[in-house]
């Protein structure tokens, strides 16, 4: 199992999505996901994302205005 | 002498250059300071004209310009690529016979290209409006000989230039489609690895039920995996398919091959800068500019522009002495064709979100402005045009 931390924080949509979805790109089933960023709008695009293609949503965090999502990868073929 | 060193000759590295050539006048004049550009290519082409030629039949040749006509006064060039660059000695070597310069300032533009490699069979099936003029004419070379079937086009891989292109692409294949009274026998499908049609929410209100009078077929979440020209289907790397008859996709972009595996890089080779003011991580007389860097930004000629001038005046400043810093403010300002003579923009800032803008006539008839003014633009002659267009964005006299 691999764990890509990534470092969205700073960035405005679409960057936290469209930087998960590279690191999804890479990843293999099993492996996990941490996106980092201060965009709010990480959280409900990323539980969008993950009920669309079926990956799973860990956890979501918040502290002082920096959220954490953490992403199990398991929708690969 | 001062020697400032501009990698990359397209449209960032034309107007910072044609920027620098302004401020730096006297200095250059008194041979105290030389500006030098490196790049192999002898053609500048119109880049956002590759849509035209593709679904309008635009000539390639109406795309291209001789670089050697579009440096300012005072600029000089090497037709030459960078091989590599050492950041920490002053030094750029040069593809062509490993010629060695040194420099005192460097800006790197050297762009994005399409990365087939990513994609198995993407690039035996696919045809794109990206490489140059050339290859986006054989889209309409192909269009025009559709009779029916199924027209795949959207985002195959990230990142990619030009934001807007791969819905402008849906919009304006079906425009040519009607046109012509093809429509009602040719499928169109847009696929996206996003979860919405275009991925900031704003737009999307704008552009989605677009899709639905046009009869634009929508694939959200598909992140294409791979590519069977022989049967004609994408696959997805959750194993979901489309099939095509006719596939322009717009494939993932890299950066130029000699950034990757810099310690200035990031792993895939987009230089990592300072958003503001676009100088290389720990190295203050360096900056990128424009496709090359990593900022949060679209990909696209405008944010080149804009970064080209916050970093031509700051890098002049620090020349003379005089001025005032300038910092980018993350301005987009990307047309998206809707077809039929309509367009919106995407519009948003590093502190401003994306704009609700509807497609209107109006909008068109700015961006075949921009059109009409883009080679002059370089020489930096519209630059009062950008600045009152542009207003409080134009530059941020403040970091934050």
């Amino acid at each position: 199992m691999t764990i890509y931390n990534v470092d969205s924080k700073g960035t405005a949509c679409p960057g936290p999505i469209t930087d998960l979805i590279r690191a999804y790109r890479k990843a293999s089933n099993g492996d996990i996901i941490i996106l980092q960023a201060t965009d709010p709008g990480v959280v409900p695009d990323s539980k969008a994302w993950c009920g669309m293609t079926k990956n799973e949503l860990v956890d979501t965090k918040e502290n002082n205005g920096e959220y954490e999502v953490t992403i199990k990868v398991t929708a690969k073929k | 002498m001062i020697k400032i060193a501009m990698i990359g000759g397209g449209a960032g590295g034309l107007i910072t250059t044609s920027k620098l050539s302004a401020e730096l006048s006297e200095e250059i004049k008194q041979e105290k300071v030389s500006i030098t550009i490196f790049d192999r290519k002898e053609t500048q082409e119109f880049q956002p004209g590759y849509l035209e030629t593709a679904f309008r039949g635009t000539k390639p040749e109406k795309l291209k310009r001789p670089v050697d006509k579009l440096i300012s006064k005072g600029v000089k060039i090497v037709h030459a690529n960078c091989a590599s660059i050492d950041l920490d000695n002053h030094q750029i070597i040069t593809e062509k016979n490993q010629e060695k310069h040194d420099f005192d300032y460097v800006i790197v533009s050297t762009g994005c290209s399409p990365d087939y490699s990513q994609i198995p069979g993407l690039r035996e099936a696919n045809m794109d409006f990206y490489t140059d003029a050339e290859v986006s004419s054989r889209i309409f070379s192909t269009l025009q000989t559709i009779k029916s079937g199924r027209i795949v086009v959207g985002i195959a891989g990230l990142p990619y230039k030009c934001p807007p292109s791969p819905n402008e692409a849906a919009f304006m294949a079906d425009e040519y489609l009607r046109r012509h009274d093809m429509r009602k026998n040719v499928d169109i499908t847009f696929i996206t690895p996003y979860t919405r049609i275009y991925t900031a929410e704003p737009i999307n209100e704008v552009i989605e039920p677009l899709y639905s009078e046009r009869d634009i077929e929508s694939r959200t979440v598909f992140n294409t995996d791979s590519v069977d020209p022989a049967k004609k289907v994408i696959t997805s790397l959750e194993g979901d398919t489309v099939k095509y008859d006719y596939l322009f996709l717009t494939p993932p972009h890299k950066p130029a091959a000699f950034l990757k595996g810099t310690d200035f890089a990031d792993d895939e080779g987009w230089v990592k800068v300072d958003k503001r003011d676009l100088h290389i991580t720990d190295h203050d007389y360096a900056f990128a500019i424009g496709d090359t860097n990593n900022i949060p930004t679209s990909k696209a000629g405008v944010e080149a522009h804009l970064e080209g001038i916050v970093v031509a005046n700051n890098l002049a400043m620090n020349v003379t002495g005089e001025g005032t810093k300038h910092f980018f403010t993350g301005r987009t300002q990307c047309s998206m064709e809707t077809g039929f003579h309509h367009a919106t923009f995407v519009v948003g800032t590093y502190d401003r979100p994306v704009e609700k803008i509807k497609p209107t006539v109006t909008n068109y008839a700015e961006k075949k402005v921009m059109e009409e003014i883009y080679w002059a633009s370089l020489h930096g002659h519209y630059e009062w045009l950008f600045k009152y267009h542009f207003k409080r964005d134009y530059f941020a006299e403040s970091p934050s």
